[in-house]
């Protein structure tokens, strides 16, 4: 099976995507755009290889090709536990149709489960990354009974087993009957677990060939060899493909935004976690020296009562600043939140917590001078003064705005920076290339650690 | 003598080509990690010559589009996760050009930071804002399609080629080739009988320059022996 759920919407650093939650765009004005944003887009095909010349350039792509030379009569199952929705599956969507070009054959299977099953998985997910949470008996048994399910109804004739996140982690228990490598990929940040569910977990992952994490911070002690993958973006999705001025210029007139003065934007789900009432705090001392408007674009997921309440005390907190633009879209809106990225003058992210920050990994990727917090992945990404500025606080993050939007030169070489620091370990060829890789040194082909 | 000096017959053939290949890398998270300098010390210590390799040869290619103030991966945690921005200088100031060998690479680097922590005690007990997790790089070289025998066909190799592959002739080719010179000059001198053009190409600033300014200096040095 191959699911192809291409989704077209906004996603969130943690992979929950950005919800639709009415009433629908304060500012949004009567103009006309280019389409309307209120219905989501038709869904685009894949990309091809060839496609992505123009960005990394044929010798890039040629490596690819060469490194998948050796792999031509391999076979690859990926596993996870949803076909959409969510950053994984975002990922697969892109990754298994570049691995099938590349002649490397690919099949993604889902795994099912009920809904206790999936209550459980998300009280472990949380519990992994965190969050208090009382392991029961009765917790471990229906997680072992629906991996038991999925794993005699799939089938593992592959040659590499690739398993993602602790949902479908136990199907590893098949190993004996293959003869297949196998991989788990873990795209959550397991450098806090909970004590109780990591350590169920760990023994099925030690029956793992490799692990596979997203950033080493996020890591563990493991016997088994871990390897890094940043997280990736797409650079032809509609989140992050270059559009026209026209484009820009129309989303901007939509949500009423000046283009004629500085424009500083954090995008994030309405989450206490990215800290938006922060940002605004920031935008207010920054404002006092320096013109400028601020853009709060993004989604309160309408199941969760708490990104409803947050949104309001954005909105108080915003209170009557004309100069404070709070934009809640629907998930759909990629090609708006492309527009808003590559309109703005800089870019926030000032996360208390933060999974790999791929929001910053989008702002980076539009040569956008970024500040955010040294938080969960975002240290990957900037490097301080270098690829972006890192800050630790409300006060810290309002003077960097202060001093990027009065240094627009030394603003513009940070973003020329984390332009080329996504390009060379954060784009979808370089995740393709690493899984390459990946498979290679588990077939046998010969590696090297030294030159 | 320069290189101006003396007319190159477009005619002239090398010995051999110029095989450029390419390198790719996956990295493996080591069991090694440094919470405070005393403990990179020690991890620096002990830990695999591929874990010196990539934090301070291989870094250099992950990060080649800085220009300045990037220098190797313990001089950046010295200053941004323990904020000792002299100890960060001086590892800084370490020249992966002038080793051809990992140990006396790995013994500068333990040197400096041996001196330091001995000299600042208080330096020791500070743990740092985030931990230094050593790495290791497993390597894959590729072939590319280019093996000019030409000077113009080098040129134009030079100009196609990935910023890995000019990486790897040019900054990692010390470790195989056990001298204090790279891919290029080597080829230029033994194969082009160009000293000249092959000590200035070996004399460019990778740290003073990006990796694709290094690919230009390059170019220009051999199409100024070409011309």
């Amino acid at each position: 099976m191959q699911p192809i759920a291409e989704k077209n919407a906004p996603q969130s650093n943690d992979g929950k995507g950005l919800s639709h939650s009415a009433p629908l765009p304060v500012g949004s004005g009567s103009r006309a755009t280019i389409r309307d944003f209120r219905t989501p887009p038709a869904p685009a095909p894949p990309p091809h290889l060839d496609d992505y010349q123009s960005i990394i350039g044929q010798a890039n792509l040629d490596a690819l090709r060469f490194l998948a030379e050796d792999l031509k009569h391999k076979t690859v199952k990926m596993v996870n536990s949803t076909a959409v929705g969510g950053g994984v599956a975002e990922m697969l969507n892109r990754l298994v149709p570049l691995l099938t070009e590349l002649e490397v054959a690919t099949h993604w299977d889902v795994i099912t489960g009920g809904n206790d099953f999936f209550e459980v998985t998300k009280a472990f997910h949380n519990a992994l990354q965190g969050n208090d949470y009382q392991l029961t008996k009765h917790a471990e048994e229906i997680f072992l009974m629906y991996n038991e399910q999925n794993m005699r109804r799939m089938q593992f004739t592959e040659d590499l087993i690739v398993i993602h996140d602790p949902q479908p982690a136990a199907l590893v228990r098949a190993r004996k009957e293959t003869c297949a490598h196998w991989v788990w990929r873990c795209h959550i940040d397991l450098s806090h677990p909970n004590a109780q569910v990591w350590d169920f977990l760990r023994t099925f992952v030690e029956q793992y060939d490799s692990a596979i994490f997203s950033s080493q911070s996020f890591s563990r002690q493991l016997p088994i060899f871990q390897y890094l993958f940043y997280p990736c973006i797409d650079p032809l999705s509609e989140k992050n493909k270059e559009i026209d001025e026209a484009t820009i210029e129309a989303v901007c007139d939509e949500f009423k935004i000046d283009r004629s003065r500085p424009i500083v934007t954090q995008v994030s789900r309405f989450d206490r976690a990215k800290d938006p009432v922060g940002v605004i705090q920031a935008f207010k001392l920054a404002k006092k020296y320096a013109d400028c408007q601020l853009v709060m674009a993004g989604g309160s997921a309408t199941d969760d009562p708490e990104g409803v309440a947050v949104l309001q005390e954005v909105k108080n907190a915003a209170g009557d600043d004309p100069d404070i633009i709070i934009l809640d879209l629907p998930p759909w809106c990629a090609l708006e939140i492309n527009a808003l990225q590559r309109a703005s003058t800089l870019i926030v992210q000032k996360s208390i917590k933060e999974g790999f920050g791929l929001t910053v990994t989008e702002a980076l990727w539009k040569g956008k001078p970024t500040i955010a917090s040294s938080v969960g992945g975002i240290p990957n990404q900037i490097i301080n003064k270098l690829t972006g500025i890192l800050v630790h606080s409300v006060e810290g993050c309002a003077y960097q705005i202060r001093y990027l939007l009065t240094h627009p030169e030394f603003a513009r070489r940070l973003g020329e920076n984390g332009r080329e620091h996504v390009k060379e370990n954060f784009l979808m060829t370089t995740n393709v290339k690493r899984w390459l890789l990946l498979f290679r040194i588990l077939n046998g082909n010969r590696t090297e650690s030294l030159p | 003598m320069s290189s101006e000096a003396i007319p190159i017959p477009q005619t002239r053939r090398p010995g051999k080509p110029f095989y450029f290949n390419t390198s790719e890398h996956l990295l493996r998270i080591s069991r090694e990690k440094a919470n405070n300098l005393p403990e990179l010390l020690e991890a620096l210590r002990r830990c695999p010559a591929a874990s010196v390799f990539q934090h301070t040869f291989r870094t250099l290619q992950e990060h080649h589009f800085i220009r300045q103030g990037f220098s190797n991966d313990f001089a950046q945690w010295a200053i941004s996760a323990c904020n000792e921005p002299a100890l960060a200088e001086r590892l800084a100031g370490v020249d992966v050009r002038e080793f051809t060998s990992l140990e006396d690479l790995r013994q500068a680097l333990v040197s400096i930071l041996e001196d330091y922590v001995g000299q600042k005690p208080g330096a020791r007990a500070q743990a740092a804002h985030e931990p230094f997790y050593f790495c290791i790089a497993d390597i894959v070289v590729l072939p590319t399609s280019f093996a000019p025998d030409t000077l113009r066909g080098f040129v134009d190799g030079l100009r196609q080629v990935s910023l890995h592959s000019i990486h790897h002739h040019f900054i990692e080719a010390r470790l195989r080739l056990k001298l204090m010179s790279n891919d290029f000059s080597q080829w230029l001198l033994e194969e082009m009988q160009l000293p000249d053009a092959a000590r200035a190409v070996n004399r460019i600033d990778i740290y003073t320059a990006t990796m694709e300014n290094v690919r230009q200096q390059i170019i220009h040095i051999v199409e100024r022996a070409l011309a």
